[in-house]
């Protein structure tokens, strides 16, 4: 009898190694991550992963979606369209995800986002800015909830209108994201302030985006004596930037200055008190914005497991999965073209406010802050005193403009 | 006037970068023919261990003179345990061998220091700015300046005036007859190689005032060097300095003259050395 026992205790234990049945245990949602994890912008995708995995673990915590956990399958695009796509596929075909979310660069999305609607599986982009994904090459499957870069400059534009300043400039890196953010902001502008003069093309400096010696480029800006500048340079290039400007004298209360991502965490960290303040700075995501409980808990959560205050790519990625459950939680299926139904005109609350994503083009409208950089002895880094939301609505321009047809 | 002035200093303070960068790299292939794609992570490693250094003794100044040394350390071992077996082979052993270093290097700093952005402040006997005709010009460019000079006029003496520099001459002319009248070869080579680490790592540290480090800082430099070194000649010292000059000074009034086209011109001026003189400015024949 003994030996009985012992015997159905062995194939017991040895049935416990075999995959659950799926019929009695939860097969976990799985979700596809595709950010760059490696190269000089490795910090982006670390900054996801890590909101990444504080919503998932919320998420579980919390009894799963639907019932069933959440599984997360990250993936390196190096910052290059054909490795993304790679891993886009491998995530789709292999792994079997059932949502994808990600990219930061808008290069890459902008080549790997028309191959998506082929893999038939939803794609959330929570970092890159380029209007065309909700725009020209939109389609079912594509869908964005952070800022992108016409709401982000229309801020802009809406700050710029307040000031006494006439005539703008800009420096920016040189490829499409510092040219679109010039050309936005000249149209928006213009339509808000007709008697805005912009420097012609030959007096404005696009630095490469290898630059490291920004020198020549803040003289030459110096030289043409503009009344405001707008910078779209973002990660290094803007580190080193306003370090050197600062040493040059470019931020002496000359100009005004609009930073469209000056407000990121990476940024403000690196720089310390070398950030000079009374600049006007933006960000797709400021962690003191929103006094909602909800982001009051994100960035309780966030700092006391990282030590660190959210970025805005760490909103991105967390937001993603919120987005995500309550589109899941409305079609009662993860089924993906269910999901994809769901998602269009979904509104969900996100740490950042609340957000609500356009059938129209997929593009979330959602609030900007913008603020002035200041000194504050409770932050480590400069915050933003007085900090200036704008109403999605306000700045996200109609959907008829964006270009798209949606397939 | 104004104008032409600070994009000369511009351009002279990123020459001189530029040129520690790449004599080091010079040095490097004219004694030991290798051509060494790692120098660029060891520019990074000196910027991110004079960062290091300053956090425990918040001064530049020991952080520039125990940083660079350090990596030179790096650079014995490096040779001494890998670079040594692939001399006598294929050049493509010595690619091979230099890039995954290259690898290991710029992942071994984002596992120690993370992928996120750092930046080291100027000692503050430099920072700050002089007057400058109407403007104001940083003292640290300065700095660089004249840096570059002393450093390259101390380097062009060793290797002219002294013993231990004719000897390294002397080697990297002809190893097998330096070899014949008693030079202890191997132990030049890893002095040399030693050398060309640390000016990489003093070049780092000097930019780490002055640019944001990240991890991968140093496969921007390394291309920039290489068209240095093969704009002025492969191996050739007078060649480095002319070169980064040159390219220096090429990509601050590009900015100002050219445009968008100044993304070119370093290549554009790669292309027409490589066709009108391939040994570069003051290269050797061969």
């Amino acid at each position: 009898m003994k030996r009985f026992f012992a015997i159905l205790t062995v194939i017991l234990m040895l049935a416990g190694l075999l995959p659950a049945a799926p019929a009695t245990a939860a097969e976990p949602v799985k979700i596809g991550f595709v950010y760059i994890m490696s190269g000089p912008f490795a910090t982006y995708g670390q900054f996801a992963k890590k909101g990444a995995e504080l919503a998932i673990d919320e998420i579980n915590k919390a009894g799963g979606i639907l019932g069933r956990p959440v599984e997360a399958c990250f993936e390196d695009s190096t910052g290059k369209p054909d490795v993304a796509m790679r891993a886009i596929r491998k995530l789709v075909y292999q792994e079997k995800v059932d949502c994808l979310i990600g990219l930061d660069s808008s290069g890459v999305a902008k080549s790997v986002v028309p191959s998506i609607a082929q893999l038939k599986t939803p794609l959330i982009i929570t970092h890159a800015a380029t209007p065309d994904v909700t725009g020209t090459v939109c389609n079912r499957y594509t869908f964005r909830i952070s800022l992108n870069l016409a709401q982000n400059v229309k801020t802009a534009a809406l700050l710029a209108a307040r000031t006494d300043a006439r005539t703008w400039t800009t420096v920016g890196p040189d490829y499409a994201f510092g040219h679109q953010s010039w050309e936005y902001f000249q149209k928006y502008l213009a339509e808000i302030e007709p008697g805005a003069k912009f420097l012609p093309k030959d007096q404005i400096a696009f630095p490469p985006f290898k630059t490291t010696d920004f020198s020549a480029y803040i003289t030459k800006i110096m030289q043409t004596k503009p009344d405001g500048v707008l910078i779209s340079l973002w990660g290094g290039n803007l580190i080193d930037f306003v370090r050197q400007g600062a040493e040059m004298g470019f931020f002496n209360g000359d100009y005004e200055v609009l930073v469209t991502l000056g407000a990121a965490t990476e940024v403000l960290s690196a720089l310390g008190d070398k950030m000079p303040e009374g600049l006007w700075v933006g960000s797709r995501y400021w962690f003191l914005a929103n006094d909602s409980a909800l982001n009051r808990d994100f960035v309780k959560n966030y700092h006391g497991r990282f030590g660190e205050y959210p970025s805005y790519n760490a909103h991105g990625a967390y937001g993603a999965l919120l987005t995500y459950k309550a589109a899941v939680e409305k079609a009662k299926t993860v089924d993906k073209d269910a999901v994809v139904t769901a998602l269009e005109g979904l509104t969900v609350e996100l740490p950042v406010g609340t957000i609500t994503i356009r059938p129209e083009d997929h593009q979330a409208v959602t609030d900007a802050c913008w603020g002035k950089t200041a000194a504050d002895p409770a932050y480590p880094i400069r915050i933003l005193k007085p900090m200036q939301i704008f109403r999605g609505v306000d700045i996200t321009p109609p959907a008829s403009d964006t270009g798209c047809t949606m397939k | 006037m104004e104008t032409f002035i600070a994009n000369l200093l511009n351009g002279l303070s990123w020459g001189m970068l530029l040129f520690l960068i790449s004599v080091g790299l010079t040095t490097v292939f004219g004694v030991l023919g290798v051509l060494n794609f790692a120098h660029g992570s060891f520019f990074m490693l000196g910027a991110y261990l004079c960062m290091q250094i300053m956090h425990v003794v918040p001064s530049f100044w020991i952080g520039i003179l125990v940083g660079p040394m350090l990596v030179a350390l790096l650079g014995v071992i490096v040779e001494r345990l890998l670079l040594r077996r692939v001399y006598g082979r294929d050049i493509t052993f010595q690619l091979l061998l230099t890039f995954a270093i290259l690898l290991v290097l710029d992942d071994a700093v984002r596992l120690v220091w993370g992928p996120g952005y750092h930046v080291v402040e100027a000692p503050a006997l430099l920072a700050g700015t002089v007057p400058l005709f109407f403007h104001s010009y940083p003292v640290y460019r300065l700095f660089l300046v004249a840096a570059g000079p002393v450093i390259g006029g101390a380097l062009w003496s060793f290797f002219h005036f002294t013993r231990w520099g004719r000897v390294v001459r002397a080697a990297a002319a002809d190893r097998e007859m330096a070899a014949g009248v008693g030079i202890r070869v191997p132990a030049l080579f890893t002095a040399v190689f030693a050398l060309g680490t640390w000016l990489a790592a003093i070049g780092g540290a000097l930019a780490a005032p002055h640019q944001s480090l990240a991890p991968s800082m140093g496969e921007r430099i390394i291309i920039e060097s290489f068209i240095v070194v093969v704009v002025g000649g492969m191996g050739s010292f007078p060649g480095a300095f002319a070169g980064a000059l040159l390219l220096g000074l090429l990509e601050s009034f590009g900015t100002v003259f050219a445009g968008r086209a100044q993304m070119a011109l370093p290549f554009i001026l790669l292309a027409l050395v490589l066709l009108v003189r391939p040994r570069g400015f003051f290269g050797r024949e061969g």
